[in-house]
């Protein structure tokens, strides 16, 4: 009898198929190693010689990147405690747009600085306990780092823009940072609403294009449509134009109509009727003034007809999202439904136009003058996958300048930040007393991972690096930070090498958020994973 | 067995078997549960089969999301989550208190003793614990402005053992005050009035009460306004679009000019309704000082949105049922159903309006209203486990204060009400009674001492050292809980650890009936196919 052989415990009262692991060894231990493995992927990309991955995600999609947010999306993470990590990668995604490689970094290795002491008899929640206590202290000490005077900036200044958004650009494309950051600065700055805190990331537009390479990439005040213009007429400037959000078609009655036509001269009255009305309207729209008109649904033959009579531009933006960027770009407004425009929802280009660029033809929307609010990063590239490294570059470049739009402080890069909180944190721990000062020295020893990966990556020694920094660090020279193509610590301020200072604060608050809560845990309960189609593969991460 | 009289896959139980099946079980569940218990337990993480991950402290939340097959331990969990319903609280201590009863009684059936005597000893135990919560609860006085004080320590001790020390304390306050705003005299307390939305940004710190209304979803017209101040809110229930016949309708024309009329008359009748809502805004809002904001749990079509923003209105369509009662409540006025005989007085009105994008997800905050009866709660974290914890605490924290206003009593806590009842038990009770029931008392009292223990246990403190001392206390008359930091001796009060009256009461009234239903079990029969593959 089945019955009298259960299991004691909570082995026994559970579905079947139910993994249940518990305690120090089982829990924690396990799921710091699992974390300490994920880290192990993300962290050779960290910094600008970092190496990047190749990705073939369950869709055969391939990813060429060294960007730590792609990266762990598209691994599919299993396991429960290195998908915190990832969580908290994400987050610091979202809300800042960069920093995610340095968010799971750390989390992992302070957690396996945790190991180290779990091991040698502190109870997690101790670590915890210290662990709070050492961020706390990390972001007053944060406060203290920052570059004096940074905190105002002239956001529309573009040197300062730039400055700032090389550290982040250059993690991404080595090497391509002076040709992308000045680009990226010039379309933020471009789009820069008066209140700079408004700023939208939104409105820098990027167009991939085949071709070319990265010389050829370019910055277009308005926006670039990836289709060609539907009449014969391709090229118009300074033209007014008109928006309808409904298709530019004869209108059509909610409920189902049916043409009465009992001889065939009412069938020919009707066409003509029909012909009549649609040429009035867009008659209508031509004596307006437009030169363009766009349509965000289907466009019928006839009205195609009496528009290329009138010569009439046409354009179909298909996107409800991409027409409102649209009718941003210009200052129009979008009318329902075919119908007389109104002098004031005309929008405004000064050249509408379409081009052959790379083999794939786009049509050109330029307005320079006042009132434009979007802009394009024209990107080349040769392969799609370096155009999505490209793009993905230019993203985290434009959430910087978004960043530094609602905060503008910035700390010295290259890991002089890093190094002068290592030090400092390690003074503060001395001064306490209980069994947290173990923990916060731990967490300070934890931020020399930044220095030792950027020189490792970079094929220095590490050790040697590290030691030097100390030193300079020590005597006074709290600026001094790893320049890579020497191979020598110097200060950053004559590299020019800074972070944005929210981007820190909020990766470290993340991370170690994620890591404390990976420690909290002391048992997992996994029910038996859902019956899904089956796929072809197993969903592995240990298979190469 | 000469005859079987049951199916040959049935499998039956007898006699000590059953016994021990049931008590193993309940044992089992207490171990699982026990490391939640107070504001040192530690957290769980629950993987679902989706590969989704769940942190939870709350045992309610871990009793549901555990897929329990075992029979005693389903019987458990239900009465543990029946608990949870009726008061909002203590699940995790019914489920231990349950376990230790069973364990105390395990151990005297072992040496002969018979469970019915138990039971009975229970029962009169059951009863004496009872009058001795109402003697022992604390009185507090609410009327009509409670004290502040006392409800945030009921908060605090609440919200304590589901998140971490500094969150709690900080979300105290919220939920007190939220408690407060929706409460009104005479009447019982509604807490579906507090409107919880969760927003994926920033940390779980910033997790703030908003007075008014967020709503989960944004205007949907481009040209509308982001942000409003002084706004008049008309909350409607009126489709503002388009419906199509009941019948097979269909149209009949002959030329382009009659289609053109028809569609012009199709829109008419909704585009009179808007324009009777437009009139009301021209009427009120003829200093050109105040926003006009429609909320309408129908549906709004894209050309009735139209002309609403051309009259600078901003309009949300297909608001939440929920949210409607809550609008009325939060800005006044009230909810209208036709747009016909409009007058102002069915207006709403808040300070401002605004939306807020995050990522793809819109969301429009209701805020400044004079004298709300209805508020949010606004969590924030960084992802979805976080804020799954943040929610199911603050759901516990607010039935806590629910409670208390509704007791207007508070019971000391730390453990110090089941040292001072198992004294009481011992000394008092005990000698009542005449006869083997003494032993079933004795037991209860016993298993009493669960919750101090687990207090001390889940600390890392001794656990013996702690009860000790805890009792030696109660010996000389003071009432003393568990400083769970120290493993001293505190006094509750001036820690101010206070525990709900209702959800003590409710784990004395419902453990002993399920640990004697559970003991006098005698057999367990499992009828036909054999679930559990034998493996």
């Amino acid at each position: 009898m089945v019955f009298h052989k259960q299991p004691y415990g909570i082995q026994g009262l559970l579905k079947e198929g139910h993994k249940h692991l518990s305690g120090l060894d089982e829990a924690v231990l396990k799921n710091i190693d699992a974390c300490k493995q994920l880290t192990l992927i993300t962290r050779t990309s960290l910094g600008p010689n970092g190496m990047n991955k190749m990705i073939i995600n369950h869709l055969d999609k391939l990813f060429v990147t060294n960007d730590a947010a792609t990266i762990v999306n598209e691994l599919e993470v299993q396991h429960p405690a290195a998908k915190i990590l990832v969580l908290a990668g994400k987050a610091q995604q979202e809300e800042i747009g960069d920093g995610a490689n340095l968010t799971i970094s750390f989390a992992g290795e302070i957690l396996q600085n945790a190991e180290e002491l779990i091991r040698t008899g502190l109870h997690p929640s101790e670590i915890i306990s210290g662990y709070t206590k050492a961020i706390n202290k990390t972001i007053e000490l944060l406060e203290e780092v920052v570059e004096e005077g940074s905190e105002n900036m002239d956001v529309r200044n573009k040197d300062e823009v730039v400055s700032r958004m090389k550290a982040t650009v250059s993690s991404k494309r080595f090497g391509e940072e002076d040709i992308l950051c000045p680009l990226i600065a010039d379309a933020c700055i471009q789009v820069c609403p008066k209140n700079p805190a408004n700023f939208n990331v939104d409105n820098v537009r990027i167009a991939k294009l085949v071709g070319g390479g990265l010389h050829n990439c370019s910055v277009v005040r308005g926006m670039i449509l990836k289709n060609d213009a539907i009449g014969s007429i391709k090229k118009v400037e300074k033209a007014k134009i008109v928006v309808f959000t409904g298709g530019v078609d004869t209108s059509a009655t909610e409920t189902k109509g049916t043409v009465l036509i009992q001889n065939a001269e009412q069938l020919e009255k009707y066409a003509k009727t029909e012909e009549a009305k649609v040429e009035e309207l867009i008659k209508a729209v031509a004596d307006s003034g437009a030169k363009v008109v766009v349509s965000g649904a289907a466009v019928g033959e006839m009205a195609l007809h009496f528009c290329e009579r009138y010569k009439l531009m046409l354009l179909k933006i298909s996107s409800k999202f991409e027409l409102r960027r649209f009718c941003r770009t210009t200052g129009a407004v979008a009318l329902l439904k075919l119908s007389p425009p109104n002098p004031d929802n005309l929008g405004y280009a000064d050249s509408v136009s379409v081009e052959e660029i790379g083999g794939a033809r786009v049509t050109i929307v330029k307005n320079d003058e006042a009132g434009n609010s979007v802009t394009t990063v024209v990107l080349r590239g040769s392969t799609d996958s370096i155009l999505d490294d490209l793009e993905r570059a230019v993203d985290d470049g434009v959430n910087t300048y978004k960043a530094m739009c609602r905060d503008s402080r910035i700390l010295p890069g290259a890991a002089a930040t890093e190094i002068e909180l290592a030090r400092k944190l390690k003074e503060f721990s001395f001064k306490e007393t209980g069994l947290d000062q173990y923990a916060i020295a731990k967490f300070a020893e934890s931020f020399e991972m930044v220095p030792k990966i950027l020189a490792d990556n970079a094929g220095l020694n590490a050790m040697e690096i590290i030691s030097s920094l100390y030193a300079e660090h020590a005597a006074g020279n709290t600026k001094v930070g790893i320049d890579i193509e020497e191979g020598v610590c110097k200060d950053v301020s004559t590299l020019t090498i800074w972070d944005l200072y929210v981007t820190k604060f909020f990766a470290l608050k993340y991370a170690t958020d994620a890591a404390c809560n990976v420690l909290r845990v002391d048992q997992i309960i996994m029910s038996k994973p859902a019956g899904g189609p089956k796929r072809d593969q197993p969903a592995g991460m240990d298979e190469d | 067995m000469s005859l079987r009289v049951l199916n040959p896959n049935a499998e039956v139980l007898n006699k000590s078997a059953a016994l021990h099946m049931n008590i193993n079980a309940a044992k089992g569940l207490q171990d699982v549960l026990k490391t939640n218990l107070g504001p040192k337990g530690t957290i769980k993480m629950l993987v679902g089969g989706a590969g989704d991950i769940k942190l939870t402290k709350d045992g309610n939340t871990l009793l549901k999301e555990m897929q329990i097959q075992n029979p005693t331990a389903v019987m458990i969990a239900r009465t543990a989550v029946a608990q949870d319903d009726t008061s909002g609280d203590g699940t995790t201590s019914t489920v231990i208190f349950i376990g230790e009863l069973m364990k105390q009684s395990e151990r005297y059936i072992d040496e002969g003793m018979h469970p019915r005597v138990l039971v009975d000893g229970f029962d009169i135990a059951k009863r004496a614990t009872l009058e001795f919560l109402e003697n022992f609860k604390t009185h507090v006085v609410m009327g009509e402005t409670p004290d502040k004080e006392i409800l945030k320590m009921v908060g605090r001790t609440t919200l304590r053992t589901k998140l971490y020390e500094a969150l709690a304390d900080q979300l105290s306050d919220i939920v007190v005050n939220a408690v407060l705003c929706v409460r009104k005299p005479e009447e019982p307390i509604d807490l579906f009035m507090v409107e919880i939305m969760h927003m994926r940004h920033k940390f779980d710190v910033d997790t703030r009460l908003i007075e008014g209304l967020v709503l989960d979803h944004g205007s949907r017209h481009p040209d509308m306004k982001r942000r409003a101040e002084n706004c008049y809110i008309l909350t409607c229930n009126v489709s503002l679009e388009y419906e199509k016949s009941e019948v097979n309708a269909g149209f009949f024309y002959s030329t382009a000019e009659q289609r053109e009329t028809m569609v012009t008359a199709e829109r008419r009748q909704v585009d009179e309704k808007v324009l009777q809502i437009i009139e009301l805004k021209n009427k009120v809002c003829s200093d050109n000082e105040s926003n006009f904001v429609v909320i309408n749990q129908k549906g709004i079509d894209p050309p009735s949105l139209d002309l609403l923003a051309r009259a600078g209105i901003i309009a949300l369509r297909r608001a939440k049922r929920r949210n409607m009662e809550r609008l009325v409540l939060a800005c006044g006025g009230e909810a209208v159903n036709s747009v016909d005989n409009l007058t102002p007085d069915c207006l709403g009105w808040a300070g401002l309006v605004y939306e807020h994008v995050l990522g793809e997800e819109k969301y429009t905050f209701v805020e400044n209203v004079k004298n709300p009866h209805s508020c949010t709660i606004l969590i924030k974290g960084p992802n979805d486990h976080t804020i799954a914890q943040i929610k199911d605490a603050i759901r516990d924290g607010l039935r806590s204060i629910k409670n208390t206003l509704e007791d207007e009593a508070v019971v000391l806590g730390a453990g110090a009400f089941e040292v001072a009842a198992r004294q009481h038990l011992i000394n008092n009770v005990k000698k009542t009674v005449q006869g083997r029931a003494q032993v079933g008392i004795e037991a209860f009292a016993d298993a009493l001492l669960v919750v101090p223990k687990t207090l001390a246990e889940n600390s890392g403190l001794d656990t013996q050292d702690v009860i000790i001392s805890l009792k030696n206390e109660h010996e000389n008359g003071n009432i003393v809980g568990l400083n769970h930091h120290t493993g001293e001796p505190i006094d509750p009060q001036m820690e101010g650890i206070f525990d709900n009256y209702s959800v003590k009461r409710q784990i004395i009234n419902s453990v002993p009936v399920i640990a004697s239903q559970l003991l006098l079990v005698d057999e367990v029969i499992r009828a036909g196919r054999n679930m559990r593959k034998p493996s």
